[in-house]
């Protein structure tokens, strides 16, 4: 009997040993959350008038306000266009950036993670940096590399703009599209960076935009020399891109929103990359999200147009298969995959240029153990009639 | 005997069942293409805030005493079984690499501890003894909390208990050039010597 106990005690542990736990799509350098998430920030808009502001909302299932909005931290400003964020390295600091007015709002998470301070606002980033239309702060050591969609006046093309972490600028490193993110992999000192339109474009409504206006190119750079090395051509709007979390995976893949695909790139021997289409996600699909669980197996992809998240096997790296689908979000945007893999928080406001629901919500959807998808029906937290007026949920960070 | 033998043969099959979980292909080799920048980007950062501490034997080091060197700063702690020795590890590479320049151009590593509570000066010095740490070109260097506290902030290091008595801490790695400011941050989990040498090679040429 003893003996017995000893197997199956053997047999559970290397059973639950395949369980990966990472938090993904965030930068390498960030210290990962390695535990149940009890808090989330969410950079919010009015979607009327008032200042832009980060909500602060309970994840934690334990407590009892668990999906409720805490508090909201006002930013003092409006119109600035609330978009992504980014943890610095030591997760103490949130960069908040705003698309329209291409301020930088630095928030201590340190001191108190459920009670975060807003300790600075970065003005004049244009005159600062020559750059404009910022997209995504993405933590390097002791610094932010945030890229940036166009020249100081919202026109031409854009580049990186690098600061320290209490927010004194470094540098700027010049790009010939409109970046829109970043990947790293560190043990090959290559970065990524996507692509999709400049600042004067997006904030624009969508039926003004000019496709000549369009980015449709990846960029490979040399990290450490902040080299620009290739340039990979695919369909147009290429924007999130993800790289595999293995180590010393030479590959990953991102999505095209203006061509309703997903692309592969991929390091060679020779330290080339290439880049092909490997799947195409529907007509009018409008990916607006991409997103990879934590052990490589499965890419999330939002269909802002199409309204659903699909669920995209990738055991077979060169040729993703859809595996699952889940509607009900209109107008589906950002994702959040948690640690262990099982939770995808999703928002549904992109830009308020081009948002065309006002059903704002954050919702959750459930991942089982088999990778598919079922949206919680018991967590919502409406945006659409907040107690102060409709607003535009955006980019989440957990903590 | 033989119920124990058929334990480690479900094993090995499931070990071998459960791997596809992050093998969904053989693993890629490491491309033949080297991840060193022979020129890299060093722009200014920041200065480095200055600080005044005791290495082991007691004598004070003065980073502005530094100046017209080269400087690697790193905050340390000798219960760390994860980051720090493998780090500490490959700054003694880059320590013995260094003996091959001329005696002014080779780098000063300065290791902190971020734990003087645990690390006493004798612990700190049978750790540097155990790296083989010794000598003017490696210092490691304490302070008592109340007086280390202003310094782990000026450089952007906390700590934080964590369960299992390891410290939580910033894990980077400071290069320091010799006008005293920071020109490179590096991350502990990805410190590469090999990069940091040609790093100090940019920074004498200056």
């Amino acid at each position: 009997m003893k003996r017995w106990t000893i197997i199956a005690t053997l047999v559970a542990s290397i059973l639950t040993a395949g369980v990966v736990f990472a938090e993904t799509c965030l930068s390498p350098y960030i210290k990962g959350l390695r535990q149940p998430e009890k808090v989330m920030y969410l950079w919010t808009l009015p979607a009327t008038q008032g200042p832009d502001y980060l909500s602060v909302i309970d994840v934690n299932l334990a407590s009892p306000t668990y999906g409720k909005i805490l508090r909201k931290i006002e930013v003092g400003s409006s119109g600035n266009e609330a978009h992504h964020m980014g943890f610095s390295d030591d997760r103490t600091k949130i960069w908040a950036a705003s698309l329209n007015t291409s301020r930088f709002f630095i928030f201590d998470v340190g001191g108190d993670p459920m009670t975060p301070k807003l300790v600075r606002t970065i003005e004049d980033v244009p005159r600062l940096t020559g750059l404009s239309g910022p997209h995504t702060p993405y933590a390097i050591p002791g610094r932010m590399l945030v890229s940036m969609a166009s020249g100081s006046d919202g026109t031409g093309p854009g580049g990186l703009a690098e600061f320290t972490n209490d927010g004194e600028f470094v540098g700027s490193h010049k790009a010939p599209n409109h970046p829109y993110e970043t990947v790293v992999k560190p043990e090959f000192n290559r970065m990524i960076t996507s692509s999709w339109v400049s600042q004067k474009t997006f904030m624009t409504s969508l039926d003004k935009w000019d496709p000549k206006d369009f980015s449709s190119t990846l960029l490979v750079w040399d990290l450490k020399g902040r080299k620009i090395l290739q340039e990979l051509k695919g369909d147009p709007i290429p924007l999130a891109a993800r790289w595999m979390l293995k180590p010393n995976a030479t590959y990953g893949y991102n999505i095209s929103n203006g061509g309703d695909s997903i692309w592969m790139f991929r390091m060679q021997k020779d330290g080339a990359f290439t880049y092909k289409k490997v799947a195409s996600t529907g007509k009018g699909c409008l990916p607006g999200d991409l997103r990879q669980s934590p052990d490589d197996r499965y890419l999330y992809v939002s269909c802002l147009g199409a309204s659903e998240i699909q669920a995209w096997d990738i055991a077979d790296p060169e040729r993703p298969k859809l595996h699952d689908t889940v509607g009900g979000i209109v107008q589906a945007n950002m994702m959040h995959v948690t640690y262990d893999g099982r939770r995808l928080y999703v928002t549904n406001s992109a830009i308020s240029s081009i948002d065309y629901s006002p059903r704002y919500a954050l919702r959750l959807i459930r991942i089982g153990p088999d990778g598919r998808l079922k949206l919680d029906p018991l967590f919502a937290v409406d945006f659409a009639q907040g107690p102060d007026g409709p607003a535009r949920p955006h980019d989440m960070l957990l903590n | 005997m033989k119920r124990l033998t058929a334990a480690w043969l479900l094993a090995a099959v499931l070990v071998a069942g459960s791997a596809p979980v992050m093998a969904h292909e053989p693993a890629a080799p490491r491309p033949a293409v080297s991840p060193l920048t022979a020129t890299p980007y060093l722009a200014v950062v920041k200065p480095a805030p200055n600080f005044a501490l005791n290495d082991t034997a007691g004598r004070v080091v003065r980073l502005s005493e530094l100046r017209g060197r080269v400087v690697l700063v790193s905050f340390i702690y000798t219960r760390c079984t994860t980051a720090c020795p493998l780090l500490t590890a490959r700054l003694g590479v880059l320590h013995r690499r260094a003996q091959t320049l001329a005696p002014a151009a080779r780098p000063i590593l300065l290791s902190i501890t971020v734990d003087p509570a645990r690390d006493s000066a004798a612990e700190l010095a049978r750790y540097a003894a155990r790296f083989d740490a010794s000598g003017p070109g490696w210092r490691f260097l304490r302070e008592e909390p109340v007086s280390l506290a202003p310094v782990l902030h000026a450089w952007g290091e906390w700590t934080r208990l964590a369960g299992d008595g390891e410290l939580d801490h910033p894990a980077r790695i400071f290069l320091v050039d010799r006008a005293g400011r920071i020109r490179e941050i590096y991350s502990l989990a990805f410190f590469d010597e090999r990069q940091a040498w040609l790093d100090v090679r940019a920074l004498l040429r200056d």
